[in-house]
């Protein structure tokens, strides 16, 4: 179950729109390492998770990334606002122009519409917290990138608390493999599979 | 900046403490004072809130009661200034 509050995670208000912008960063709502990903993976995860605490770190997070897949779609919306035709053709977004408008569409930089071959669910806890720990890199590592092609203070400042927030989620799903590992056989982690194997 | 916008940063501020502590408290259930300081925060969060929803309409629709227009009325969080800033 889920409660929706009107408000933003992290306050977004852009006053200079930037359709070249918006392409890239829309990666992070649609992309293989985007918002939406991250939001299906962990809640998608949470059902073969065997431990507590882990239930409740997929749980919480997983809906955090929702609340960043909003501020990710108030960016895109916000920096193609008002723009002329002329300023859709010189900035390269033209291509998207012509399949979504100014819509909000979950798809990649490069043009790939969400696919959830990006993301993993394995179904052992081992296995998931390692693609977790990677997701949250592979996050970071795209908002760097998307800092470097970024001068705007507006943007940037969201953007920034998006990229911290995956270094924290990292730490999280750190100490979530730590007492994974120590509720697992000492001599050999891969004894067993907790969500599926009977002890 | 507006005085809504004022207030909405400050909701922000107290609940970007809730979401962190409510995280780490995850992994470390029985960290007490950690926990104490949580409760402080969800309470300095409810007065802003009751304060921000009496000027600005309803956060949630259970809060919404009888203000159905306050509920679904610009700006919503993705909207600009221009498109309905009170």
């Amino acid at each position: 179950m889920w409660a929706y509050e009107k408000k933003l995670q992290y306050p977004v208000k852009i006053k200079n729109p930037n359709p070249a912008l918006a392409k890239m960063i829309i990666s992070q709502y649609g992309g293989p390492d985007g918002e939406l990903g991250a939001s299906l993976r962990y809640l998608s995860q949470r059902f073969s998770m065997p431990y507590p605490e882990l239930k409740a770190i997929l749980t919480d997070i997983g809906t955090e990334e929702l609340a960043h897949l909003e501020m990710i779609g108030a960016i895109v919306y916000q920096l193609t606002k008002n723009l002329s035709p002329e300023e859709i053709q010189k900035n390269g977004f033209a291509d998207y122009f012509v399949d979504h408008t100014t819509g909000v569409y979950p798809t990649s930089a490069s043009g790939s519409p969400f696919n959830a071959a990006s993301i993993a669910v394995k179904g052992d806890p081992i296995t998931d917290l390692h693609e977790d720990l990677a997701a949250e890199q592979k996050a970071r590592t795209t908002y760097d990138n998307i800092l470097r092609f970024c001068d705007d203070p507006d943007v940037r400042d969201p953007i920034k608390f998006l990229r911290e927030r995956e270094i924290v989620h990292y730490q999280r799903f750190g100490e979530g493999l730590r007492l994974c590992t120590d509720k697992l056989d000492s001599k050999n982690f891969y004894a067993f599979n907790p969500s599926f194997d009977k002890k | 900046m507006t005085d809504r916008e004022m207030m909405l940063r400050q909701i922000a501020t107290v609940d970007f403490a809730i979401v962190e502590l409510n995280l780490y408290l995850d992994t470390h259930p029985s960290d007490q004072e950690v926990n104490s300081k949580l409760n402080d925060y969800k309470k300095q969060s409810e007065e802003l809130r009751n304060r921000y929803q009496e000027m600005y309409g309803p956060l949630t629709s259970e809060t919404a009661e009888d203000n159905r227009w306050g509920w679904i009325a610009d700006p919503w969080p993705w909207n600009l200034p221009e498109e309905g800033e009170n």
